[in-house]
This record gives structure tokens, C-alpha cells and sequence, in this order.
């Protein structure tokens, strides 16, 4: 009888040089849809919701308290002076440095208040200002007391806490009137 | 005189076997990165720019208002009414407590959206804002 002979088939093979071309596709196509958008902004805590009828006045000192107005104009008044926009840092560092060392119900208050027709933009200059000067009030006290900046600092460290309880940021949100005079 | 040019006798090669891996680790990477938007903003808005800027660390914390330059609202996917915004904010806050609203707000706006939106979310006592800013350089 004669044997059939069986026909040697090659050795079954994925063709692999092709999968790097895939890959490369679908990275691409992750590259391109990739949004690393990182939300930056002005942090705030609003103040709590308190009917008009239950709210009650507790009467802070003209030394704690600096407040910032500003009017559809654009014109700010800080502690009833005109001020521009830019000089409102320089005007409110010296106010928070002198009052670090005393204790927190001592601390300076800023009280922020706007017209309705005030414009968004200006708003956020004055509060961006508020917050340099606290910022740079916190950069130099952290400088000064432990030789490390404060973006050097471990978020849960004693150093930073110790900062942040020295120089509290402390931005009110005056209750918007009802009535526009 | 011609000098014979000496050449190296092995072949110069790429080892190319391993490219595959790395592109599968860079895929890899931005796969796990990417966060494909699920909202579509339906309000054109540009955002104020500000200098004393902080990041938001949790993504997952925050929660988006958008106002236009129109004055329209936006949460979630819709326009809504400045009425029920704290309805929606209240809904939100109750699932996730120490939620961080994104305030969106063009930058021609006026005060009185933002107060009113503001006095919305302090009704449902979503506490914790921030009014979303382009670094000013």
C-alpha cells in the first residue's frame, strides 16, 4: 500500500509586524481625544443660608475688618477710599502681617461687596488681589519661619497647618441687598 | 592609490520586537488619563483670568455651573432656570456631601447672575465653590 504522504503545512504564525502599526493607531486616536484640562480657579466657601428674619448682627471691630466694594463703575472703594484694582494687594498685606501673631477671633476679615451690575471680571481681579496678598503674606511668613516655600510643603504637615491657622483666609461675601439705592 | 572603504560586517538593525510593548504602554497610559467629556457646554462663555489660582485636586468632587454670555445657565447637560438650580445642587449634594461646585461664568457678566446663583447654592448649602479662572501670565 502505498502511504500517502503527508504534506508538510509551515508552522501557523500571527504576523506580528502589523501590531505595532495598530497601536500606534489606536494612541493616536487617544493622543487626539485626550482632554488634560486641569480645573484652575479662585476657591470660596459661601457663607451659610440663614433666612432674613432669623440672621442676627454680631458687631465685629473697625480694626478687623476690611471691606471692599465695588460699584458698577468699576470704581473699589477699600475702607471708603478709592482704590485701582492692582494697589488693593500692596493696601492689604501690611493689615494682614501685623495680624498674624494674634489669636484667630483677632484675625482680619475681608468683606467683599458688589452692585448687581457690577461686571464678573472686575470682581474677580479684587478677589484674585485679596488672595495674592494672602498668598504672599503666607509665602514670606513660610520663608521666614521655616526656610521652605510653601508649594515645598507636604499637604498634611504640621508646618502647613501651623500656616494656615497664623494667616487664615478669611473673604466674606456680603448678603446682597435686596433694595438698590 | 584607492583605499577600500572598511565596513562593519555585521548588519545594522533597529530591534524593532519591542516597539510594539512600548506604544502598548503609552496607549496604556492615556487610556487610563482620558476622560472623554460627557457633558456638551451649551453656552459660550470665556472665563476671567486671575493670578492667585488654585488647582482642584479631586475631579470627582466637582460639579459644573456654566453662565454664557447670554446669561443663560447650564448644569449638567441642559439649560436650566435660575429657579431650579437648587433643586438640582440640593439633589447633588445629598449623594456626594463635600461636593465643590465649578462656577463657569463668562467674564462680561454681571454680579447679579452670580449673586443669584450663589444665593441658590447656599440655599441648598453647597458650601464649597470656586470661580473657574484662566492663569493670567
Amino acid at each position: 500500500m502505498v502511504q500517502i504522504k503527508k504534506k508538510k503545512r509551515p508552522d501557523p504564525e500571527i504576523p506580528t509586524s502589523s501590531m505595532a502599526d495598530i497601536s500606534f493607531l489606536l494612541l493616536l486616536f487617544f493622543l487626539v481625544s485626550t482632554v488634560i484640562d486641569v480645573d484652575t480657579g479662585i476657591g470660596m466657601t459661601l457663607p451659610e443660608y440663614i433666612p432674613a428674619d432669623q440672621q442676627t448682627t454680631v458687631p465685629i471691630s473697625k480694626e478687623r475688618l476690611a471691606a471692599l466694594l465695588i460699584n458698577e463703575n468699576g470704581d473699589v472703594l477699600l475702607n471708603n477710599e478709592v482704590i485701582a484694582i492692582p494697589q488693593i494687594s500692596k493696601t492689604l498685606k501690611p493689615r494682614i502681617e501685623s495680624k498674624i501673631e494674634l489669636p484667630a477671633n483677632k484675625k482680619l476679615i475681608i468683606s467683599v461687596k458688589t452692585d448687581r451690575k457690577t461686571n464678573y471680571n472686575l470682581y474677580i481681579q479684587a478677589l484674585d488681589q485679596v488672595k495674592l496678598a494672602y498668598f504672599e503674606v503666607r509665602e514670606e511668613y513660610a520663608l521666614r519661619r521655616y526656610g521652605k516655600r510653601t508649594i515645598d510643603l507636604n499637604e498634611k504637615s504640621e508646618e502647613l497647618k501651623d500656616i494656615r491657622e497664623k494667616i487664615p483666609i478669611i473673604i466674606s461675601i456680603a448678603e446682597p441687598e435686596k433694595i438698590k439705592s | 592609490m584607492t583605499f577600500k572603504k572598511k565596513r562593519a560586517s555585521s548588519t545594522a538593525g533597529i530591534p524593532t520586537s519591542s516597539l510594539a510593548d512600548i506604544v502598548f504602554m503609552l496607549l496604556l497610559f492615556f487610556m487610563v488619563t482620558t476622560t472623554l467629556r460627557e457633558v456638551d457646554v451649551l453656552v459660550k462663555f470665556k472665563l476671567p483670568e486671575a493670578k492667585a489660582i488654585e488647582k482642584i485636586e479631586n475631579k470627582r468632587l466637582v460639579s459644573y455651573v456654566w453662565v454664557g454670555t447670554d446669561g443663560r445657565i447650564q448644569v449638567n447637560d441642559s439649560l436650566t432656570k435660575l429657579e431650579e438650580v437648587q433643586k438640582i445642587m440640593y439633589a447633588k449634594r445629598t449623594a456626594l456631601p463635600n461636593i465643590i461646585i465649578s462656577l463657569r461664568i463668562d467674564k462680561g457678566s454681571d454680579m447679579g447672575i452670580v449673586t443669584d446663583i450663589q444665593q441658590e447654592l447656599r440655599k441648598a448649602s453647597c458650601l464649597r465653590i470656586n470661580y473657574s479662572a484662566m492663569i493670567k501670565i
